[in-house]
């Protein structure tokens, strides 16, 4: 029913396209360049103090006192340029980012805007969430660092082994060997490491989901008297801590050798040995060492941005990936060119609802409905009813155009809805359903949702209607207090509220399900008098579970496994004794 | 930084003692031998620089032995940080899991339960890292220090030069983290509420939609994006002291020792090559200061993870009595009980006496206090004022397994574990054979269920209970209670809409349950509550009635409007004729 993305992801990690993330992120593309550009060059004058280090002691040491301080202050100010670089690069970057992200958001709310409803089928709450939220933020890497880091962690090593081959090229190739060997290791461990790391992984998933079990079904765990955490938890954290162990194991020798190999203390010793020994020869300066003992021994941290930048790429892929897939979404159909609806013959007359022929499967091969033929009278009540599986809500939901028909077509005052603005379709077709759904807001503003510039007098009509104006009036700030916050209400409570929203929006026609009543048993009665407000001078469509509400109505169609079987009043289909007559008897005996 | 490694100590408090020792003292012994090696080098440098390589080349002996030593501290403390991690990761999942279950269940009511999800989940592998993090901050203080030790040694004008720079870099760093904080919580809270409008904004589409003719939650929505966008620049304009401004100092710092170095050096007070071997000094002491910066946000995750735990941890179960006291007949005795969850009363002056064996109905709107009551009978929460007593002891006084033997629950939301429909019986009583948990599940109407799935018995009934409806999840709990057969049930009864079936099997199923049984019921349905020994009405937190139905239809009162009210609900007709107000 939702969309193929959450069913399946069809890439396994790796093999994600990345053209979504470059196409994410082109809006800020220049400016994320720019950024990288400053940054590599600040890398670049980090070697600025060594250097000023190194040439004032060439003077020095040669009897020169002549430019020192020239050499100082060129330092002391390329050094402070690197700062205003680096603070310019974060800033353009993150800035950047912190852009994208909002229009990203933006464009990813109008979208959902449009997606057709049964796209919200089943509860994407949480998915949705995930995706504009999490998603969008796991983008951060790759627009405000990856860029960058990745231009340091290539220009500074290439300035400092430059600038060390122009001092001294032989222990420049030392120092380069050192690291390139460490590097080697690193590189094979991190290959070895795939598997121990996807075990951690495995680990974990299955320790959140027993969190997650021992904590919901914490009051089952402690009733049935198990005075310790469950087996399952208990399995599942041991699992994960020798999962990590395992991992951490098999590497510590090695791990213990590249560290020590290239610890500043190792080069230090490895560079100053060796110099020593060249300037022993004659070969080199003693100054010389002095450019290695300050610049060689960091160059193999300076890597380690790479091989960070390579998992936080990967996750970016597929969060852009994620993004660009509901941005994919198709929008639901609109009609290119609405129909207006017929002029009513008088105002305030009400048109007609038609089905004609209607056909509906969820999914491909598997018809649902197969071929509903029914009239909505003006001023009528429908009811809908018929063994649970029948198809009576499908009915509702294709009026509401959760879904449309696949054949056939349900008319509105004689003109296919599919034609019609939907926003015409809405302003005569209302619905309530069983859920009651208020928003974040006040009260008032949620009694006017639909026209949020009605007055006072009109919502407090509509609430008294509703028979939830005293309950309001009770509420710390009356209509103004905020669903959630300070307007704590019942499922019944909701219900009318729900109810009143309904009545505002006044829409001649009305899909309604009758369940919406038991939602709150202590006050159903309370509800039931409200839906009798709703429901009075309205065509009506009930969907109905307990046959007895629904005895009144003008016309009672019985659905069968997607047929209507029967249909006619009450007393009628009683006498004709067929499956309307069985479930009457199911449920209250020979009463009538 | 002292009160930093303070705060650290919650995590390795739990570790042992001896590892915990052994693994700081590897992690000093690594530092020093860094800071020894640069310290080295001066002496070395110097004596190179002046021309006696002789010298310098006896240098590298000591300087060899340092770096052998620092090799020994550095395998010695990866292993401890293994060890360590493993230690408190699993000492930490044993702790938490085993107070989980000993704390009021009242305490998992609302928010706090997915916060413990998150704990459990992540905050745990958060808190370890401050074992790495000790590495970290030991390294970015003792190396330091023997550098300056060293330079000390040599020179004193220029250990003094950095001596000034030093606090001020710390200084600064301090001031920046705050700001950081602080534009780091304004970004999480306008996060939070932006991600709570698109919950709300894609679940209420089709009410939206169904209004569209304003743009009233895309307006909230989007105006919550905004106000995160915001916090977002704000926080980049926060951070960028904290991540500058200690560079800043940094640099200030070297040139101090530049300029003293020349200084030093033009006067003619020290040899130029003393000079530079002291700058090489210099630069390696201010070095490790920037690794400080990275590894601050780290740490205020961690530690804010520490702290979550140990509130958790810290969280005191409900008392367990000195002498407890077996439970006699199984009768409820409420005496005088005032209770609320916090200033505000919820029971005042609540008395209650429920015979052994017979079944009481709690009926009353929602919000009356029903729902309170059976949790004081659980011992969810102890009262304020009064008692609770379980066959005339109160439960205060009954151990928490003796209480938690003697009660069933059967809740509305009922809980499954994602095993199967046996599995799920069988947690009623762990020790039960195959023919007692399927006797259970028959007399519960389970089999019907076990029918109907596609692997009978075997069947998994997912996450929660998923693959079940509200009413097969009801029958699964009482099947439970049955196979549990304890002498007391508390029952929700399912508010939601039943269909035919399911609402004839729970009723049987109730039925089996009441048998022999003292029942407290917060019923719905009429018939249960027609069908009590005894009803007792909540109104406003007190009991306004109590007795039999016939009794309380009679009098006329609380009772009997609430039955006429429901009554009338049941012989509601839909029509859009007439309204009862017109």
């Amino acid at each position: 029913m939702s969309s193929a993305i959450w069913r399946a992801e069809p890439y396994t990690v790796g093999q994600v396209p990345d053209r979504d993330l470059a196409e994410l992120q082109r809006p800020v593309r220049g400016r994320v360049t720019l950024a990288a550009v400053f940054q590599a060059l600040a890398t670049a004058l980090s070697v600025v103090p060594a250097v000023a280090v190194v040439e004032i002691g060439r003077r020095l040491l040669a009897g020169r006192h002549d430019g020192l301080w020239p050499i100082a202050w060129l330092a002391v100010g390329l050094f402070a340029a690197r700062l205003l670089l680096y603070a310019a690069a974060g800033l353009i970057s993150h800035l950047a980012d912190a852009e994208l992200a909002v229009t990203v958001r933006q464009r990813l709310a109008d979208h959902l805007a449009v997606l057709p409803l049964h796209w919200f089928a089943g509860g994407v709450s949480g998915r949705v969430k995930t995706t504009v939220q999490d998603d969008v933020s796991a983008l951060h890497h790759a627009v405000a660092h990856a860029r960058g880091d990745l231009a340091s962690a290539v220009t500074g090593p290439v300035v400092i082994v430059g600038y060390l081959t122009w001092v001294d090229w032989r222990l420049a190739l030392v120092t380069v060997a050192a690291t390139a060997a460490a590097q080697g290791v690193r590189l094979r461990m991190a290959q070895r490491s795939a598997e121990p790391v996807g075990r951690i992984a495995a680990a974990n998933a299955e320790l959140s989901a027993a969190a997650i079990e021992l904590v919901q079904g914490i009051s089952v765990v402690k009733a049935f008297g198990q005075a310790r955490a469950p087996d399952r938890f208990r399995a599942a954290a041991s699992g994960y801590a020798d999962a990590h162990d395992d991992a951490q194991r098999v590497f510590i020798r090695q791990r213990a050798l590249t560290r020590a190999t290239v610890a500043p203390a190792t080069i230090l010793l490895l560079v100053t040995g060796i110099g020593i020994g060249l300037v022993g020869l004659g070969w080199t300066e003693p100054v010389n060492i002095v450019a290695f003992a300050l610049l060689g021994l960091g160059l193999f941290e300076q890597l380690t941005p790479i091989y960070s930048a390579r998992d936080q790429r990967r996750t970016a892929v597929a969060a852009a990936h994620r993004v660009a897939a509901l941005l994919r979404e198709p929008a639901e159909p609109t009609a290119e060119h609405p129909r207006p609806l017929p002029d009513a013959v008088s105002p305030g007359a009400v048109l007609p609802v038609e089905l004609d022929g209607v056909r509906f499967g969820y999914t491909e091969g598997h018809e649902v409905l197969h071929g509903i033929d029914a009239v909505l009278a003006p001023g009528t009540v429908t009811a809908v009813v018929g063994p649970s599986g029948a198809g009576k809500s499908t009915l509702g939901l294709l009026l509401a155009r959760f879904y449309d028909v696949t054949q056939g077509a349900i008319r509105l005052g004689g003109v296919d809805i599919r034609e019609l603005d939907r926003a015409q379709l809405y302003r005569h077709i209302g619905f309530l359903f069983q859920d009651a759904v208020l928003l974040r807001q006040s009260v008032r503003d949620n009694i006017a949702l639909a026209d949020p510039a009605a007055s006072d007098k009109v919502v407090c009509a509509a609430a008294r209607a509703a028979a939830i104006h005293q309950r309001i009036m009770a509420l710390p700030r009356g209509y103004d207090s905020v669903v959630g916050e300070d307007a704590r209400l019942s499922g019944g409570e909701a219900q009318r509220v729900s109810i009143a929203r309904t009545l505002l929006a006044d829409t001649p026609i009305l899909v309604l399900d009758e369940a919406t009543a038991f939602a709150d048993p202590e006050s159903e009665a309370a509800v039931q008098d409200a839906l009798a407000e709703l429901a009075a001078g309205r065509t009506l469509l009930v969907i109905a579970h307990r046959l007895h509400t629904v005895v009144a109505a003008d016309q009672i169609l019985v659905l069968d496994e997607g047929r209507v079987v029967e249909r006619g009043r009450h007393d009628e289909l009683l006498r004709e004794n067929g499956l309307y007559a069985r479930l009457w008897r199911a449920q209250y005996g020979d009463r009538t | 930084m002292i009160g930093q490694q303070r705060r650290l100590t919650g995590a390795l408090a739990v570790a042992p003692a001896g590892l915990v020792r052994r693994y700081l003292l590897s992690t000093a012994v690594y530092a020093v031998s860094e800071g020894a090696a640069f310290g080295l080098l001066a002496p070395l440098l110097s004596a190179l620089l002046a021309g006696r390589t002789g010298e310098a080349a006896r240098w590298l002996i000591p300087l060899a032995g340092c770096v052998a030593l620092g090799w020994l501290a550095h395998y010695d403390m990866n292993l401890g940080a293994l060890r360590l991690s493993s230690a408190i990761r699993r000492t930490l999942y044993d702790r938490i899991g085993a107070h989980l279950v000993r704390l009021p269940l009242g305490w998992f009511d609302g928010p706090r339960a997915a916060q413990v999800e998150q704990l459990l989940g992540r905050g745990v592998g958060v808190a370890v890292r401050t074992v790495n993090l000790a590495q970290t901050l030991i390294a970015s203080v003792l190396t330091p220090v023997t550098i300056f030790v060293f330079l000390l040694v040599l020179d004193w004008r220029m250990a003094l030069a950095v001596l000034v720079t030093a606090p001020m870099v710390v200084l600064v760093f301090a001031a920046a983290a705050r700001l950081t904080d602080r534009t780091e919580a304004e970004h999480d809270r306008a996060a939070a509420e932006a991600s709570a409008r698109l919950v709300e904004f894609a679940g209420a589409q089709p009410v939206l939609r169904a209004n569209g003719r304003s743009q009233g939650g895309r307006r909230l929505l989007g105006e919550a994006l905004a106000a995160q966008h915001r916090a977002a620049r704000e926080e980049v304009f926060g951070a960028l002291p904290g991540q500058h401004l200690g560079q800043l100092a940094i640099q200030l710092a070297f040139t101090a020792v530049l300029v003293v170095g020349l200084l030093l050096a033009t006067g003619g007070v020290l040899s130029p090559a003393k000079v530079i071997a002291l700058l090489v000094l210099g630069v390696h002491f201010l070095q490790p200061f920037a690794a400080v910066a990275g590894a601050a946000s780290s740490l205020r995750v961690s530690r804010a993870a520490v702290q979550r735990i140990t509130s958790v941890l810290s969280t005191p179960p409900l008392p367990e009595p000195e002498q407890p006291q077996p439970i006699g007949e199984p009768s409820i005795e409420l005496a005088g009980v005032d209770f609320g969850y916090r200033s505000a009363p919820v029971l005042q002056d609540v008395n209650l006496w429920i015979p052994p064996g017979s079944s009481t109905a709690l009926v009353g709107v929602s919000g009356a206090g029903k729902t309170t009551v059976t949790k004081l009978v659980a011992r969810f929460f102890d009262v304020r004022a009064g008692a609770v007593r379980i066959g005339g002891v109160d439960v205060r006084d009954i151990s928490s397994a003796e209480l938690e033997r003697a009660v069933s629950l059967v809740f509305q939301d009922v809980y499954l574990f994602d095993g199967s429909i046996e599995d799920n019986i069988r947690i009623g009583a762990p020790g039960a054979t195959a023919e007692q948990v399927r006797a259970a599940a028959y007399r519960a109407r389970v089999d019907t269920i076990a029918a109907r799935l596609p692997d009978g018995w075997c069947s998994r009934v997912g996450e929660g209970g998923r693959l079940l409806s509200g009413g097969e999840r009801q029958r699964v709990a009482i099947a439970r209670a049955l196979v549990k057969d304890a002498p007391i049930v508390l029952l929700d009864e399912a508010t939601s809409a039943l269909d035919g079936e399911n609402e004839a099997a729970v009723h049987e199923a109730l039925a089996e349950l009441g048998h022999g049984r003292t029942m407290l019921i917060i019923a719905h349905r009429l018939t249960t509550i027609a069908n009590a020994d005894q009803i007792a009405v909540l109104d406003g937190g007190r009991i306004v009635e109590h007795g039999r139905h016939a009794e309380l239809l009679a009098a006329g009162g609380r009772y009997a409007r609430l039955w006429a009210e429901r009554e009338r609900a049941v012989g509601w007709r839909l029509s859009n004729r007439s309204t009862p107000g017109s």
